[in-house]
Protein backbone atom coordinates (compact mmCIF):
# COMPACT_ATOMS: atom_id res chain seq x y z
CA UNK A 1 0.00 0.00 0.00
CA UNK A 2 2.79 2.38 1.00
CA UNK A 3 4.56 1.54 -2.25
CA UNK A 4 1.46 2.41 -4.30
CA UNK A 5 1.05 5.65 -2.41
CA UNK A 6 4.67 6.56 -3.11
CA UNK A 7 4.19 5.86 -6.83
CA UNK A 8 1.04 7.99 -6.94
CA UNK A 9 2.77 10.82 -5.08
CA UNK A 10 5.76 10.57 -7.43
CA UNK A 11 3.51 10.72 -10.49
CA UNK A 12 1.52 13.64 -9.06
CA UNK A 13 4.75 15.48 -8.23
CA UNK A 14 6.11 14.79 -11.71
CA UNK A 15 2.89 16.02 -13.27
CA UNK A 16 2.98 19.12 -11.06
CA UNK A 17 6.58 19.84 -12.06
CA UNK A 18 5.82 19.22 -15.70
CA UNK A 19 2.77 21.48 -15.66
CA UNK A 20 4.70 24.16 -13.81
CA UNK A 21 7.54 23.98 -16.33
CA UNK A 22 5.08 24.10 -19.16
CA UNK A 23 3.21 26.95 -17.49
CA UNK A 24 6.37 29.03 -17.25
CA UNK A 25 7.48 28.45 -20.82
CA UNK A 26 6.58 30.77 -23.61
CA UNK A 27 7.74 31.79 -27.04
CA UNK A 28 6.66 35.41 -26.90
CA UNK A 29 6.68 37.97 -29.68
CA UNK A 30 6.79 41.66 -28.75
CA UNK A 31 5.82 44.10 -31.49
CA UNK A 32 6.64 47.71 -30.77
CA UNK A 33 6.09 51.17 -32.21
CA UNK A 34 7.28 54.53 -30.86
CA UNK A 35 7.01 58.21 -31.82
CA UNK A 36 4.27 57.60 -34.36
CA UNK A 37 3.25 61.28 -34.07
CA UNK A 38 0.05 60.76 -36.04
CA UNK A 39 1.73 59.94 -39.37
CA UNK A 40 -1.23 58.08 -40.82
CA UNK A 41 -0.09 58.39 -44.43
CA UNK A 42 3.12 57.09 -45.96
CA UNK A 43 5.60 59.82 -46.87
CA UNK A 44 9.02 60.24 -48.42
CA UNK A 45 11.54 61.14 -45.69
CA UNK A 46 14.18 63.79 -46.44
CA UNK A 47 16.95 62.21 -48.51
CA UNK A 48 14.98 59.00 -49.10
CA UNK A 49 13.98 57.67 -52.51
CA UNK A 50 10.89 55.83 -51.36
CA UNK A 51 7.77 56.38 -49.34
CA UNK A 52 7.63 54.71 -45.94
CA UNK A 53 5.00 54.24 -43.25
CA UNK A 54 1.23 54.47 -43.43
CA UNK A 55 -1.01 53.37 -40.57
CA UNK A 56 -3.05 50.89 -42.62
CA UNK A 57 0.12 49.16 -43.84
CA UNK A 58 1.57 49.20 -40.33
CA UNK A 59 -1.59 47.50 -39.06
CA UNK A 60 -1.47 44.99 -41.92
CA UNK A 61 2.09 44.08 -40.94
CA UNK A 62 1.04 43.70 -37.31
CA UNK A 63 -1.71 41.30 -38.36
CA UNK A 64 0.79 39.18 -40.28
CA UNK A 65 3.36 39.17 -37.48
CA UNK A 66 0.77 38.20 -34.88
CA UNK A 67 -0.19 34.98 -36.63
CA UNK A 68 0.83 31.83 -34.81
CA UNK A 69 2.54 33.39 -31.80
CA UNK A 70 1.46 34.82 -28.48
CA UNK A 71 2.11 38.49 -29.14
CA UNK A 72 2.20 41.78 -27.26
CA UNK A 73 1.77 45.02 -29.19
CA UNK A 74 3.33 47.94 -27.32
CA UNK A 75 3.59 51.69 -27.96
CA UNK A 76 6.52 53.60 -26.45
CA UNK A 77 4.99 57.06 -26.43
CA UNK A 78 4.49 60.21 -28.55
CA UNK A 79 1.68 58.64 -30.52
CA UNK A 80 -1.13 61.22 -30.57
CA UNK A 81 0.48 64.57 -31.49
CA UNK A 82 2.49 65.89 -34.42
CA UNK A 83 1.05 65.39 -37.88
CA UNK A 84 -2.11 67.27 -38.90
CA UNK A 85 -4.01 63.97 -39.10
CA UNK A 86 -3.56 63.65 -35.34
CA UNK A 87 -3.61 67.31 -34.36
CA UNK A 88 -6.93 68.15 -36.04
CA UNK A 89 -8.75 65.78 -33.67
CA UNK A 90 -6.35 66.38 -30.77
CA UNK A 91 -5.24 62.77 -30.94
CA UNK A 92 -8.69 61.13 -31.05
CA UNK A 93 -7.90 59.67 -34.48
CA UNK A 94 -4.77 57.94 -33.19
CA UNK A 95 -6.50 56.42 -30.17
CA UNK A 96 -9.23 55.04 -32.43
CA UNK A 97 -6.56 53.58 -34.70
CA UNK A 98 -4.73 52.04 -31.74
CA UNK A 99 -7.98 50.53 -30.42
CA UNK A 100 -8.58 48.97 -33.82
CA UNK A 101 -5.03 47.56 -33.83
CA UNK A 102 -5.60 46.08 -30.33
CA UNK A 103 -2.57 47.56 -28.63
CA UNK A 104 -1.79 45.86 -25.32
CA UNK A 105 -0.22 48.88 -23.61
CA UNK A 106 1.22 52.32 -24.21
CA UNK A 107 3.44 54.60 -22.17
CA UNK A 108 2.86 58.33 -22.25
CA UNK A 109 5.40 60.39 -24.17
CA UNK A 110 6.12 64.03 -23.47
CA UNK A 111 4.09 65.11 -26.52
CA UNK A 112 0.99 63.32 -25.20
CA UNK A 113 0.67 66.34 -22.88
CA UNK A 114 0.74 68.94 -25.67
CA UNK A 115 -3.04 69.33 -25.99
CA UNK A 116 -3.38 69.99 -22.26
CA UNK A 117 -4.40 67.84 -19.37
CA UNK A 118 -8.16 67.78 -19.99
CA UNK A 119 -7.71 66.52 -23.56
CA UNK A 120 -5.19 63.92 -22.42
CA UNK A 121 -7.61 62.60 -19.82
CA UNK A 122 -10.33 62.40 -22.50
CA UNK A 123 -7.99 60.45 -24.80
CA UNK A 124 -7.10 58.12 -21.94
CA UNK A 125 -10.77 57.47 -21.28
CA UNK A 126 -11.24 56.50 -24.95
CA UNK A 127 -8.32 54.07 -25.01
CA UNK A 128 -9.20 50.37 -24.91
CA UNK A 129 -5.68 49.59 -23.72
CA UNK A 130 -3.87 50.52 -20.49
CA UNK A 131 -1.79 53.69 -20.53
CA UNK A 132 1.29 53.63 -18.31
CA UNK A 133 3.33 56.29 -16.56
CA UNK A 134 4.81 55.06 -13.30
CA UNK A 135 6.78 58.26 -12.69
CA UNK A 136 3.86 60.65 -13.29
CA UNK A 137 1.74 61.71 -10.33
CA UNK A 138 -1.61 63.41 -10.71
CA UNK A 139 -3.41 61.52 -13.48
CA UNK A 140 -5.93 59.09 -12.04
CA UNK A 141 -6.33 56.88 -15.11
CA UNK A 142 -2.61 56.30 -15.45
CA UNK A 143 -1.27 52.92 -14.37
CA UNK A 144 2.32 52.42 -13.15
CA UNK A 145 2.46 48.89 -14.54
CA UNK A 146 0.42 45.97 -15.76
CA UNK A 147 0.96 42.23 -15.59
CA UNK A 148 -0.09 40.36 -18.72
CA UNK A 149 -0.47 36.61 -18.31
CA UNK A 150 0.27 34.78 -21.53
CA UNK A 151 0.06 30.99 -21.62
CA UNK A 152 0.77 30.97 -17.89
CA UNK A 153 3.78 33.29 -18.10
CA UNK A 154 3.43 36.61 -16.33
CA UNK A 155 4.91 39.57 -18.16
CA UNK A 156 5.28 42.69 -16.01
CA UNK A 157 5.29 45.93 -18.00
CA UNK A 158 6.35 49.18 -16.30
CA UNK A 159 5.99 52.52 -18.12
CA UNK A 160 8.12 55.65 -17.63
CA UNK A 161 8.26 58.99 -19.46
CA UNK A 162 11.08 61.51 -19.56
CA UNK A 163 11.24 63.64 -16.44
CA UNK A 164 12.13 66.58 -18.72
CA UNK A 165 8.49 66.67 -19.88
CA UNK A 166 7.70 69.84 -17.87
CA UNK A 167 10.30 71.81 -19.87
CA UNK A 168 9.63 70.06 -23.19
CA UNK A 169 5.97 71.11 -23.33
CA UNK A 170 4.25 74.31 -22.23
CA UNK A 171 4.10 74.42 -18.42
CA UNK A 172 0.32 74.90 -18.47
CA UNK A 173 -0.02 71.42 -19.96
CA UNK A 174 1.55 69.75 -16.93
CA UNK A 175 0.18 72.01 -14.22
CA UNK A 176 -0.53 69.98 -11.09
CA UNK A 177 1.44 66.98 -12.28
CA UNK A 178 4.65 65.69 -10.76
CA UNK A 179 7.32 63.89 -12.77
CA UNK A 180 9.64 61.69 -10.72
CA UNK A 181 13.01 60.22 -11.65
CA UNK A 182 12.47 57.48 -14.22
CA UNK A 183 15.43 55.44 -12.94
CA UNK A 184 14.36 55.54 -9.29
CA UNK A 185 10.79 54.72 -10.31
CA UNK A 186 11.85 51.71 -12.35
CA UNK A 187 14.06 50.51 -9.48
CA UNK A 188 11.06 50.63 -7.18
CA UNK A 189 8.73 48.75 -9.51
CA UNK A 190 11.30 46.13 -10.49
CA UNK A 191 11.60 45.35 -6.77
CA UNK A 192 7.83 45.14 -6.52
CA UNK A 193 7.38 42.99 -9.62
CA UNK A 194 10.28 40.58 -9.34
CA UNK A 195 8.25 38.08 -7.29
CA UNK A 196 5.02 38.70 -9.21
CA UNK A 197 6.17 38.48 -12.83
CA UNK A 198 8.30 36.02 -14.78
CA UNK A 199 9.89 38.67 -16.92
CA UNK A 200 9.95 42.46 -16.67
CA UNK A 201 9.59 44.81 -19.62
CA UNK A 202 10.12 48.54 -19.24
CA UNK A 203 8.14 50.56 -21.74
CA UNK A 204 10.08 53.78 -21.80
CA UNK A 205 9.91 57.23 -23.36
CA UNK A 206 13.23 58.56 -22.11
CA UNK A 207 15.51 58.16 -25.17
CA UNK A 208 18.00 55.47 -26.16
CA UNK A 209 20.97 56.84 -24.24
CA UNK A 210 18.89 57.01 -21.06
CA UNK A 211 17.55 53.50 -21.77
CA UNK A 212 21.09 52.16 -21.87
CA UNK A 213 21.95 53.97 -18.65
CA UNK A 214 18.79 52.56 -17.05
CA UNK A 215 19.71 49.03 -18.10
CA UNK A 216 23.17 49.50 -16.57
CA UNK A 217 21.80 50.86 -13.32
CA UNK A 218 18.75 48.70 -12.58
CA UNK A 219 19.24 44.93 -12.48
CA UNK A 220 16.32 42.66 -13.23
CA UNK A 221 14.95 44.33 -16.35
CA UNK A 222 14.65 41.80 -19.19
CA UNK A 223 13.66 44.19 -21.97
CA UNK A 224 13.47 47.95 -22.47
CA UNK A 225 11.17 48.98 -25.30
CA UNK A 226 12.12 52.59 -25.89
CA UNK A 227 11.11 55.79 -27.62
CA UNK A 228 11.76 59.57 -27.60
CA UNK A 229 15.10 59.62 -29.47
CA UNK A 230 13.56 58.19 -32.69
CA UNK A 231 16.37 55.64 -32.83
CA UNK A 232 16.43 53.00 -35.55
CA UNK A 233 17.85 49.98 -33.72
CA UNK A 234 18.23 47.26 -36.30
CA UNK A 235 19.25 44.57 -33.81
CA UNK A 236 18.55 44.62 -30.05
CA UNK A 237 21.30 46.25 -28.01
CA UNK A 238 22.37 44.23 -25.01
CA UNK A 239 23.39 45.96 -21.78
CA UNK A 240 24.18 43.36 -19.12
CA UNK A 241 21.21 41.02 -19.20
CA UNK A 242 18.84 43.63 -20.58
CA UNK A 243 17.77 43.91 -24.21
CA UNK A 244 17.18 47.47 -25.42
CA UNK A 245 15.07 48.07 -28.53
CA UNK A 246 13.47 51.02 -30.34
CA UNK A 247 11.68 51.23 -33.70
CA UNK A 248 12.63 54.56 -35.34
CA UNK A 249 9.67 56.93 -35.87
CA UNK A 250 6.39 57.80 -37.63
CA UNK A 251 5.39 54.17 -38.19
CA UNK A 252 8.14 53.79 -40.80
CA UNK A 253 9.06 50.52 -39.12
CA UNK A 254 7.73 48.10 -36.56
CA UNK A 255 10.03 46.44 -34.07
CA UNK A 256 9.88 42.67 -33.64
CA UNK A 257 11.40 40.98 -30.61
CA UNK A 258 11.04 37.21 -30.22
CA UNK A 259 11.78 35.85 -26.76
CA UNK A 260 12.13 32.23 -25.68
CA UNK A 261 11.17 32.21 -22.00
CA UNK A 262 11.84 29.21 -19.82
CA UNK A 263 11.41 29.11 -16.05
CA UNK A 264 11.05 32.85 -15.83
CA UNK A 265 14.17 33.57 -17.84
CA UNK A 266 14.79 34.75 -21.36
CA UNK A 267 17.07 32.05 -22.74
CA UNK A 268 17.02 33.06 -26.41
CA UNK A 269 16.05 36.12 -28.40
CA UNK A 270 15.99 37.54 -31.86
CA UNK A 271 14.98 41.04 -32.85
CA UNK A 272 14.72 43.16 -35.97
CA UNK A 273 12.85 46.01 -37.60
CA UNK A 274 10.34 45.47 -40.38
CA UNK A 275 10.13 48.52 -42.62
CA UNK A 276 6.61 49.60 -43.49
CA UNK A 277 6.10 50.28 -47.18
CA UNK A 278 2.85 51.08 -48.97
CA UNK A 279 1.86 47.87 -50.73
CA UNK A 280 -1.53 47.26 -52.27
CA UNK A 281 -3.49 44.42 -50.66
CA UNK A 282 -1.29 44.55 -47.56
CA UNK A 283 -3.28 47.11 -45.65
CA UNK A 284 -5.65 46.54 -42.74
CA UNK A 285 -9.10 47.55 -44.01
CA UNK A 286 -10.36 48.56 -40.57
CA UNK A 287 -7.47 50.94 -39.96
CA UNK A 288 -7.69 52.21 -43.55
CA UNK A 289 -11.31 53.16 -42.91
CA UNK A 290 -10.27 55.11 -39.79
CA UNK A 291 -7.47 56.87 -41.69
CA UNK A 292 -9.89 57.87 -44.44
CA UNK A 293 -12.61 58.95 -42.01
CA UNK A 294 -10.31 61.37 -40.19
CA UNK A 295 -8.75 62.56 -43.46
CA UNK A 296 -12.22 63.57 -44.66
CA UNK A 297 -12.87 65.23 -41.32
CA UNK A 298 -9.49 66.99 -41.62
CA UNK A 299 -10.54 68.38 -45.00
CA UNK A 300 -13.72 69.70 -43.40
CA UNK A 301 -11.75 71.39 -40.62
CA UNK A 302 -9.20 72.85 -43.07
CA UNK A 303 -11.99 74.29 -45.17
CA UNK A 304 -13.80 75.79 -42.20
CA UNK A 305 -13.68 79.54 -41.67
CA UNK A 306 -11.66 80.85 -38.73
CA UNK A 307 -12.37 84.55 -39.27
CA UNK A 308 -12.38 87.33 -41.82
CA UNK A 309 -9.92 89.85 -43.13
CA UNK A 310 -11.09 93.26 -44.22
CA UNK A 311 -8.10 93.67 -46.56
CA UNK A 312 -5.77 91.55 -48.68
CA UNK A 313 -2.94 90.11 -46.57
CA UNK A 314 0.42 90.42 -48.30
CA UNK A 315 2.62 87.36 -48.00
CA UNK A 316 4.32 87.98 -51.32
CA UNK A 317 6.56 90.93 -50.46
CA UNK A 318 7.74 89.66 -47.07
CA UNK A 319 11.30 89.22 -48.40
CA UNK A 320 11.72 92.86 -49.33
CA UNK A 321 9.55 95.13 -47.18
CA UNK A 322 7.19 95.45 -44.25
CA UNK A 323 3.84 93.81 -45.04
CA UNK A 324 0.57 93.67 -43.16
CA UNK A 325 0.71 89.86 -42.96
CA UNK A 326 4.27 90.02 -41.64
CA UNK A 327 3.13 92.52 -39.02
CA UNK A 328 0.16 90.33 -38.03
CA UNK A 329 2.25 87.21 -37.49
CA UNK A 330 5.05 89.08 -35.70
CA UNK A 331 2.43 90.69 -33.44
CA UNK A 332 0.89 87.31 -32.61
CA UNK A 333 4.29 85.82 -31.78
CA UNK A 334 5.12 88.77 -29.56
CA UNK A 335 1.77 88.66 -27.81
CA UNK A 336 1.87 84.88 -27.21
CA UNK A 337 5.31 85.09 -25.61
CA UNK A 338 4.82 88.48 -23.92
CA UNK A 339 8.17 89.55 -25.35
CA UNK A 340 9.36 93.13 -25.83
CA UNK A 341 9.72 92.61 -29.56
CA UNK A 342 9.48 89.97 -32.27
CA UNK A 343 11.65 89.26 -35.29
CA UNK A 344 10.82 86.56 -37.82
CA UNK A 345 12.28 85.79 -41.20
CA UNK A 346 10.04 86.72 -44.10
CA UNK A 347 10.71 83.31 -45.60
CA UNK A 348 8.53 81.79 -42.89
CA UNK A 349 5.52 83.32 -44.65
CA UNK A 350 4.77 81.56 -47.92
CA UNK A 351 1.69 83.11 -49.53
CA UNK A 352 -1.06 85.75 -49.52
CA UNK A 353 -4.57 85.67 -48.10
CA UNK A 354 -7.26 87.48 -50.07
CA UNK A 355 -9.81 89.78 -48.48
CA UNK A 356 -12.84 87.95 -47.12
CA UNK A 357 -13.20 84.74 -45.19
CA UNK A 358 -10.03 83.15 -43.84
CA UNK A 359 -10.12 79.37 -43.84
CA UNK A 360 -7.86 77.27 -41.72
CA UNK A 361 -6.12 75.94 -44.79
CA UNK A 362 -5.20 79.52 -45.74
CA UNK A 363 -3.23 79.84 -42.51
CA UNK A 364 -1.67 76.41 -43.08
CA UNK A 365 -0.59 77.54 -46.56
CA UNK A 366 0.89 80.76 -45.20
CA UNK A 367 2.76 78.87 -42.45
CA UNK A 368 3.41 75.33 -43.77
CA UNK A 369 6.45 74.62 -41.61
CA UNK A 370 6.31 72.95 -38.21
CA UNK A 371 7.71 75.95 -36.35
CA UNK A 372 7.04 76.99 -32.79
CA UNK A 373 7.58 80.15 -30.75
CA UNK A 374 10.75 80.77 -28.75
CA UNK A 375 11.63 84.03 -26.98
CA UNK A 376 15.18 84.90 -26.05
CA UNK A 377 16.80 87.79 -24.22
CA UNK A 378 19.11 89.67 -26.57
CA UNK A 379 21.38 92.62 -25.98
CA UNK A 380 20.50 95.70 -27.98
CA UNK A 381 23.71 95.15 -29.92
CA UNK A 382 22.58 91.63 -30.86
CA UNK A 383 19.20 92.93 -32.05
CA UNK A 384 21.03 95.40 -34.29
CA UNK A 385 23.21 92.56 -35.61
CA UNK A 386 20.14 90.41 -36.27
CA UNK A 387 18.42 93.19 -38.22
CA UNK A 388 21.62 94.01 -40.08
CA UNK A 389 21.82 90.38 -41.14
CA UNK A 390 18.13 90.41 -42.04
CA UNK A 391 18.54 93.23 -44.59
CA UNK A 392 21.80 91.93 -46.03
CA UNK A 393 20.16 89.70 -48.63
CA UNK A 394 17.46 91.99 -49.96
CA UNK A 395 18.94 92.17 -53.47
CA UNK A 396 18.72 88.41 -53.78
CA UNK A 397 15.23 88.27 -52.28
CA UNK A 398 16.54 86.10 -49.45
CA UNK A 399 14.00 84.79 -46.94
CA UNK A 400 15.94 86.28 -44.04
CA UNK A 401 14.41 89.76 -44.53
CA UNK A 402 12.84 90.55 -41.13
CA UNK A 403 9.22 91.14 -40.26
CA UNK A 404 9.01 92.75 -36.83
CA UNK A 405 6.78 93.72 -33.92
CA UNK A 406 7.43 95.91 -30.90
CA UNK A 407 10.26 97.69 -32.70
CA UNK A 408 10.83 99.90 -35.72
CA UNK A 409 13.94 100.32 -37.79
CA UNK A 410 15.22 102.27 -40.77
CA UNK A 411 17.80 100.99 -43.21
CA UNK A 412 19.60 102.06 -46.34
CA UNK A 413 19.53 99.38 -49.04
CA UNK A 414 22.16 101.21 -51.08
CA UNK A 415 24.73 101.04 -48.27
CA UNK A 416 27.21 98.15 -48.17
CA UNK A 417 26.01 94.90 -46.62
CA UNK A 418 26.70 94.92 -42.89
CA UNK A 419 26.21 98.67 -42.42
CA UNK A 420 22.70 99.31 -43.64
CA UNK A 421 20.78 99.75 -40.40
CA UNK A 422 20.27 103.40 -39.49
CA UNK A 423 17.94 103.62 -36.52
CA UNK A 424 16.18 101.17 -34.22
CA UNK A 425 13.47 102.09 -31.74
CA UNK A 426 11.95 99.75 -29.18
CA UNK A 427 8.77 100.92 -27.49
CA UNK A 428 9.42 104.27 -29.16
CA UNK A 429 12.85 104.70 -27.56
CA UNK A 430 16.27 104.35 -29.20
CA UNK A 431 17.74 100.89 -28.80
CA UNK A 432 20.28 100.67 -25.98
CA UNK A 433 23.16 98.56 -27.34
CA UNK A 434 24.00 97.34 -23.84
CA UNK A 435 20.41 96.91 -22.69
CA UNK A 436 18.63 93.56 -22.65
CA UNK A 437 15.31 92.91 -24.39
CA UNK A 438 13.18 89.79 -24.79
CA UNK A 439 12.75 89.03 -28.48
CA UNK A 440 10.32 86.41 -29.76
CA UNK A 441 11.02 84.43 -32.88
CA UNK A 442 10.54 80.91 -34.22
CA UNK A 443 12.59 77.85 -33.28
CA UNK A 444 14.34 77.89 -36.67
CA UNK A 445 15.86 81.32 -36.11
CA UNK A 446 16.48 80.56 -32.43
CA UNK A 447 19.15 78.04 -33.39
CA UNK A 448 20.72 80.34 -35.97
CA UNK A 449 18.66 79.29 -38.99
CA UNK A 450 18.82 81.60 -42.03
CA UNK A 451 22.11 82.83 -40.61
CA UNK A 452 20.55 84.57 -37.58
CA UNK A 453 23.56 83.96 -35.38
CA UNK A 454 22.71 86.45 -32.59
CA UNK A 455 19.85 84.23 -31.42
CA UNK A 456 22.07 81.15 -31.36
CA UNK A 457 24.79 83.09 -29.53
CA UNK A 458 22.30 84.20 -26.89
CA UNK A 459 21.13 80.60 -26.41
CA UNK A 460 24.77 79.55 -26.10
CA UNK A 461 25.40 82.06 -23.34
CA UNK A 462 22.37 80.92 -21.35
CA UNK A 463 23.37 78.30 -18.84
CA UNK A 464 20.07 77.19 -17.39
CA UNK A 465 16.39 77.89 -17.01
CA UNK A 466 13.49 76.76 -14.91
CA UNK A 467 9.72 77.00 -14.72
CA UNK A 468 8.57 80.03 -12.72
CA UNK A 469 4.91 80.95 -12.48
CA UNK A 470 3.98 78.74 -15.40
CA UNK A 471 6.57 80.22 -17.77
CA UNK A 472 10.04 79.20 -18.73
CA UNK A 473 12.42 81.61 -17.06
CA UNK A 474 16.14 81.61 -17.54
CA UNK A 475 19.17 83.69 -18.23
CA UNK A 476 18.31 84.03 -21.92
CA UNK A 477 15.43 81.79 -22.92
CA UNK A 478 12.16 83.18 -21.60
CA UNK A 479 9.62 81.21 -23.64
CA UNK A 480 9.58 77.96 -25.59
CA UNK A 481 6.47 76.00 -26.55
CA UNK A 482 7.54 73.08 -28.71
CA UNK A 483 4.14 71.42 -28.46
CA UNK A 484 2.17 74.06 -30.34
CA UNK A 485 2.84 74.98 -33.94
CA UNK A 486 2.94 78.68 -34.79
CA UNK A 487 0.15 78.26 -37.35
CA UNK A 488 -2.17 76.91 -34.64
CA UNK A 489 -1.39 79.94 -32.45
CA UNK A 490 -2.28 82.17 -35.42
CA UNK A 491 -5.55 80.29 -36.02
CA UNK A 492 -6.51 80.69 -32.39
CA UNK A 493 -5.72 84.41 -32.48
CA UNK A 494 -7.85 85.03 -35.57
CA UNK A 495 -10.73 82.99 -34.14
CA UNK A 496 -10.61 85.26 -31.10
CA UNK A 497 -10.74 88.43 -33.20
CA UNK A 498 -13.34 87.29 -35.80
CA UNK A 499 -12.30 90.11 -38.18
CA UNK A 500 -8.78 91.42 -38.70
CA UNK A 501 -7.37 94.27 -40.76
CA UNK A 502 -3.66 94.63 -40.03
CA UNK A 503 -1.96 97.59 -41.65
CA UNK A 504 1.49 98.75 -42.66
CA UNK A 505 2.60 101.02 -39.84
CA UNK A 506 6.04 102.24 -40.79
CA UNK A 507 7.84 99.61 -38.74
CA UNK A 508 10.44 99.26 -41.48
CA UNK A 509 11.44 102.40 -43.39
CA UNK A 510 13.91 102.94 -46.19
CA UNK A 511 16.48 105.74 -46.10
CA UNK A 512 18.64 106.86 -48.99
CA UNK B 1 19.82 74.66 -21.86
CA UNK B 2 21.71 71.71 -23.28
CA UNK B 3 24.91 71.19 -25.15
CA UNK B 4 25.06 68.44 -27.75
CA UNK B 5 27.80 67.50 -30.19
CA UNK B 6 27.38 67.31 -33.95
CA UNK B 7 30.37 65.68 -35.61
CA UNK B 8 32.26 66.41 -32.37
CA UNK B 9 31.49 70.15 -32.50
CA UNK B 10 29.42 71.61 -29.63
CA UNK B 11 25.98 73.05 -30.34
CA UNK B 12 23.82 74.79 -27.72
CA UNK B 13 20.08 74.17 -27.81
CA UNK B 14 16.97 74.86 -25.79
CA UNK B 15 15.34 71.92 -23.99
CA UNK B 16 12.80 70.21 -26.22
CA UNK B 17 14.79 70.83 -29.39
CA UNK B 18 15.59 67.93 -31.67
CA UNK B 19 18.09 66.45 -34.10
CA UNK B 20 16.69 68.81 -36.76
CA UNK B 21 17.57 71.88 -34.65
CA UNK B 22 21.07 70.55 -33.97
CA UNK B 23 21.68 70.09 -37.70
CA UNK B 24 20.28 73.55 -38.48
CA UNK B 25 22.58 75.07 -35.87
CA UNK B 26 25.50 73.11 -37.28
CA UNK B 27 24.63 74.08 -40.87
CA UNK B 28 24.26 70.42 -41.85
CA UNK B 29 20.54 70.01 -42.50
CA UNK B 30 20.88 70.47 -46.25
CA UNK B 31 23.42 67.64 -46.48
CA UNK B 32 20.62 65.17 -45.78
CA UNK B 33 19.09 66.02 -49.14
CA UNK B 34 22.30 64.70 -50.68
CA UNK B 35 21.77 61.35 -49.01
CA UNK B 36 23.64 61.78 -45.74
CA UNK B 37 22.10 60.41 -42.56
CA UNK B 38 22.32 61.08 -38.85
CA UNK B 39 23.64 58.48 -36.39
CA UNK B 40 24.14 58.21 -32.65
CA UNK B 41 27.36 57.06 -31.04
CA UNK B 42 26.29 53.41 -31.34
CA UNK B 43 25.83 53.84 -35.11
CA UNK B 44 22.05 53.73 -34.93
CA UNK B 45 20.29 56.00 -37.43
CA UNK B 46 18.21 58.81 -35.88
CA UNK B 47 15.05 60.51 -37.08
CA UNK B 48 15.13 64.29 -37.49
CA UNK B 49 12.51 64.76 -34.80
CA UNK B 50 14.44 62.66 -32.30
CA UNK B 51 14.83 64.16 -28.84
CA UNK B 52 18.26 65.16 -27.61
CA UNK B 53 19.65 65.50 -24.14
CA UNK B 54 22.69 67.02 -22.52
CA UNK B 55 25.96 65.69 -23.89
CA UNK B 56 24.49 63.55 -26.65
CA UNK B 57 26.82 62.99 -29.61
CA UNK B 58 25.41 62.69 -33.10
CA UNK B 59 27.17 62.28 -36.40
CA UNK B 60 26.25 63.16 -39.97
CA UNK B 61 27.80 60.96 -42.63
Amino acid sequence: MKRWAAVVLYLLFGFFLSSQTHARSLDLRILHVNDFHGFADAYQPLGSHERLGGAAYLAGKVNALRRGKPTLLLAAGDMIQGNNWANMSQGESVVEMMNQMRFDAMVLGNHEFDFGRAVLEKRMSEAAFPILGANVEGLDRLKPFIIKEMDGVKVGIVGVVTEETPVATHPRNVSGLNFRSSAETVERYVRELKDRADIIVVLSHIGHEADRALAGRVKGIDVIVGGHSHTRILKPARVGNTLVVQAWEHGKAIGVLDLVIREGRVIEYDGWLEEIKPQAEKEDRGVLAIVEKYSRSMDTVLNAGVGNTGIDLDGENVRKRETNLGNLIADIIRQASKADAAIINGGTIRTNISRGEIRMKDIYSVLPFDNYIVAIRLRGKQIAEALEHGVSGIEEGEGRFPQVAGLTFAYSPSAPKGSRIREILIAGKPLDPGGEYSVATNDFLAVGGDGYRPFAEAVKSSQTFSVVGGMLQGEKVVYSDSGRWLRDVVVEYIKGKATIAPGIEGRITVRP
Amino acid sequence: MMKVYVNDLPVDLVQGMTVRHALTAGGLLETLEQGKKVYDEWKNELGLDGALSEGVKIFVR
